[in-house]
């Protein structure tokens, strides 16, 4: 079994050789995309700030405060994005009728389609997580970390990486029934990554138990977050629950596995 | 010997939803589905020894890479039972797999933007061959379809060719017991396509891998398949060799000759100015003109071909003579039309 | 020639019909981003009621008509004259008997009617029952507004084929349209409204042509435009696009020549 895990792990490190070589084909294409994404992830985030200047708070949120927020957003989304671009990307191997190839191999069909796609200019949004989590650092009082607020990040942000993965994962499910909605997947998934960077409390009722308890997003991004800050989390949440992030993700994880395997059946048996 | 592929009664029914017209129809489609039941295939058996080369052709639409899609395991059959390679395809598939190669005329599996040889290693790490076994099937492959000259160009500025020799490499490379070939020929020069079935010859020869056929050239079932299985709407039709069919269906053959222009000149014509050759043998008929030439197709039992030159040569002075053999593609046409299998299907 | 102009626009409108569900599925996502851009402006204006005499209802009106002018003046991956580029079609285009500005002018033209009538408006008026915005102008402004709209339309279209037709001269044309698309939609006042931008910023945006695409219409529709700033953002705006027309008919011409000169 474990021995299965690391083939596999070996044979993504091959998938990911390729793609990474394949791009080295075209360097200075390479270049000019990693610029224009660093640029446009990093505007998103300079308007952002350019709010803080007129505005003293975010409801009662300090700037220091929504950065934190916002650099465990971008770091996580950001590390979903890179490798779960395959995954999102799948309505193109569907309508390209790659997918049948992938039946054919001896292989993990969910590998093919991790390994089909992986650029690397989407580190730019981790990087610019990393980046935006220093200046957290900066504006925040130092006496604010302990080692169970670094462990409760860690937590956080991988958590948060593994339900976007698996909300990528159920977006292409989706693809085996029809590859007409994949704007209205995208909003699921980018408009979670934009809600997440601000505060919870400031949607209303309903977008709030839904990114809580439907699409668990605010688990991982949200309720860590307001540990580190000693805020309250919401609905009365006591405050050990923003370590209950990883038992989120797994049980989301095995869900959209489930997803998963119901859309391949599915294919089997209808055709493309 | 076991059989490596034991299909019977194999049916697949597709459900599809018809689409209705308009915004309130898309909305109608959705809570209230009305389905046509599509018959792809319909009972269609087949039996396949090891090494045997098959040639499996019918219209598009017919059902064959439906039938393809069911023995990989890519889709799940209706009805009826598969057996390939003593493995149930859609139970086993992931097993399967490691045993079969499939290439897609069409749609090629190679990585576009890299060196060929990248793909080629790409596939050892997925089939998992051992580095010795890979290096020595490659340089057989090398050898046999000769790759070395293009093996680190990148698979997009190869040619079509190249690019079909690259993707049979990669179908062979973890030494396939069947191997699948679907339109391997499509719009290929005809050296290269002469390289290609020599290449199958001798694989299905040699090395005894069985070998499943889909084409739409009948050229490739003549030169390569001892056997031919025909299908269309979902059944099979046909079964069975090529010369069976050529024998039982395809018995009129073509004599083309080139006459002299002042021979052209001498023939009596009709009211519309068609030439006329008065008592033709029995079963042979006046087929076309076409300046100086004449072509009479014949009976293959109404009389010996040379015979019927020399009744000709007696008539009117020739300048050339040639035959031409009915095409497959003909004769199956001729059998879909008038719907001559009927009665002759070969189990 | 006129009436074929008229002609491709109508078609050009017509096409769009056809994309229904797609359109449907970017009203629910422009609607759901107008949303939660408006929970953050409400939640900011917690600590400060208004400034720059902008209040909360202002500011959430800005974002709604930001919205919905974004598909009409500046959609977001505009690829049409550069895919017939890349496929060689632009080179039978280029020699038919009509201007090819003119063409790709009417064309778009047809596509912005479209996407005014479908996404602007329905999108406003989502915007409006949501989060109760009302109408904020009287009909002096919405006159204003419809030639300001206009303008933006018209700065929208050169724009998107100047960055397009670049690709006649640099082969890998996709990081240069995020770039060119991403700095024209933040001086547009699509990231944040641009009168909260620090004070150079502002003074630098407001002689960009992108400030015609969104800002400056939606501050006339709000009434926070005096006559004079009116008249000189027209002046301006009218100067840029004259600009940029030349400039897209000077592009054009090189590109002919040089696809006669090279054969395409």
């Amino acid at each position: 079994m474990l021995q299965n895990v690391f083939d596999d792990l070996r044979l993504y490190g091959h998938f990911l050789e390729l793609q990474v070589r394949s791009q080295f084909q075209y360097k200075l294409n390479l270049l000019a995309d990693i610029g224009a994404y660093l640029l446009m992830t990093g505007l998103e985030f300079v308007a952002l700030l350019l709010y803080f200047i007129p505005f003293p708070s975010l409801l009662d949120w300090k700037v220091g405060e929504v950065l934190l927020l916002c650099s465990l957003t971008y770091t996580s989304f950001g590390l979903a994005d890179v490798f779960g671009e395959g995954i999102d990307h799948f309505s193109l191997i569907i309508r390209q009728g790659s997918f049948d190839r992938f039946l054919l191999r001896p292989n993990s069909v969910f590998l093919q389609v991790l390994g089909s796609e992986f650029t690397l200019r989407k580190f730019g949004r981790v990087t610019q997580g990393i980046l935006v989590f220093c200046l957290a650092l900066v504006l925040l009082p130092r006496s604010l970390w302990t080692l169970d607020k670094v462990l409760v990040l860690f937590l956080g942000v991988l958590s948060t990486a593994t339900i976007f993965l698996a909300l990528f994962l159920i977006g292409a499910v989706i693809c085996f029934w029809t590859v007409e909605t994949t704007e209205l997947i995208n909003m699921v998934t980018h408009g979670g990554r934009e809600m997440m960077q601000y505060p919870l409390t400031i949607y209303n009722d309903l977008l709030q138990r839904f990114f809580t308890f439907i699409v668990p997003i605010a688990f991982g991004a949200y309720f860590p977050t307001c540990y580190i800050l000693g805020r309250p989390l919401p609905f009365g949440f006591p405050a050990f629950v923003a370590f209950l992030s990883p038992i989120c993700a797994v049980v989301f994880a095995f869900l959209s596995s489930l997803l998963w395997r119901i859309g391949i059946r599915h294919y089997q048996g209808t055709g493309s | 010997m076991s059989a490596i592929i034991e299909i019977e009664h194999l049916s697949k029914v597709f459900r599809l939803a018809k689409r209705r017209p308009g915004f309130l129809g898309g909305l109608r489609s959705i809570v209230n589905p009305e389905l046509q039941l599509v018959h792809a295939v319909q009972g269609l058996s087949l039996r396949v020894e090891r090494g045997e080369m098959i040639g499996l052709i019918g219209p598009n639409g017919a059902g064959k890479s439906t039938s393809i899609k069911m023995m990989t395991g890519i889709l799940q059959p209706s009805g009826g039972s598969i057996r390939v390679a003593g493995l149930v395809p859609i139970e086993r598939r992931r097993e399967l797999a490691a045993k079969i190669g499939v290439v897609f005329g069409q749609r090629s599996q190679l990585w576009w933007d890299l060196p060929l040889i990248d793909s080629l290693q790409l596939l050892r790490h997925l089939y998992r061959v051992p580095e010795t076994r890979f290096r020595t099937n490659l340089a057989q492959l090398c050898e046999l379809l000769d790759l070395k000259a293009f093996l680190d160009t990148p698979v997009r500025q190869l040619s079509l060719g190249q690019r079909m020799r690259g993707d049979i490499a990669a179908a062979l490379l973890h030494e396939p017991e069947l191997l699948y070939l679907d339109e391997p020929t499509i719009g290929l020069d005809v050296v290269a396509k002469a390289r290609i079935r020599e290449f199958l010859q001798q694989l299905n020869t040699e090395r005894r891998t069985t070998i499943l056929l889909t084409t739409h050239d009948m050229d490739d079932i003549e030169a390569l398949c001892q056997r031919m299985v025909i299908i269309d709407h979902g059944h099979k039709l046909y079964d069975g060799t090529v010369t069976e069919i050529r024998d039982t269906f395809g018995k009129d053959r073509m004599l083309i000759a080139v006459l002299e222009q002042s021979a052209l000149q001498q023939l009596p014509r009709d009211e519309a100015g068609e030439v006329l050759l008065p008592d033709l043998p029995a079963q042979v008929q006046l087929v076309r003109t076409d300046g100086p030439q004449i072509w009479l197709q014949f009976h293959r039992d109404a009389m010996p071909a040379h015979e019927l030159v020399a009744w000709l040569g007696q008539r009117v002075t020739l300048r050339d003579v040639t035959f031409q053999e009915p095409e497959i593609e003909s004769i199956i046409r001729r059998i879909y039309e008038e719907d001559l299998l009927l009665h002759q299907v070969t189990a | 020639m006129f009436p074929f102009y008229f002609h491709v626009a109508l078609a050009s409108f017509r096409r769009q019909l056809a994309y229904r569900w797609a359109n449907i599925a970017g009203l629910i996502t422009n609607t759901f981003f107008g949303s939660l851009f408006s929970f953050v402006i409400i939640a900011l204006h917690h600590a400060r009621q208004s400034v720059d005499g902008y209040t909360v209802t202002d500011t959430l009106r800005y974002t709604w008509l930001a919205q919905a002018l974004l598909m009409v003046v500046m959609p977001f991956a505009w690829y049409d004259l550069m895919n017939t580029i890349r496929t060689g079609e632009v080179v039978s285009d280029l020699s038919k008997p009509c201007d090819f500005c003119w063409y790709w002018f009417s064309r778009e033209l047809g596509r912005s009617l479209y996407y005014t009538l479908f996404r602007g408006v329905p999108i406003y008026i989502a915007g409006t029952l949501l989060f109760n915005l009302g109408f904020p102008a009287g009909s002096l402004q919405l006159l204003i507004f419809v030639l300001a709209f206009l303008l933006a339309i018209v700065l929208g279209i050169a724009y998107r084929y100047l960055y397009n037709i670049i690709a006649f001269w640099i082969v890998e044309a996709r990081a240069m349209v995020w770039l060119a698309v991403t700095v024209a939609l933040f001086f547009a006042g699509s990231y944040i409204p641009l009168y909260f931008l620090p004070g150079w910023l502002y003074g630098l945006a407001q002689v960009l042509p992108f400030n015609g695409l969104m800002n400056f219409p939606i501050q006339v529709l709000l009434g926070k435009v005096s006559p004079a700033q009116m008249g000189w953002a027209f002046v301006s705006l009218l100067c840029w696009s004259v600009g940029m027309i030349l400039v897209m008919r000077f592009l054009t011409a090189r590109a002919t020549r040089r696809v006669i000169v090279q054969g395409g």
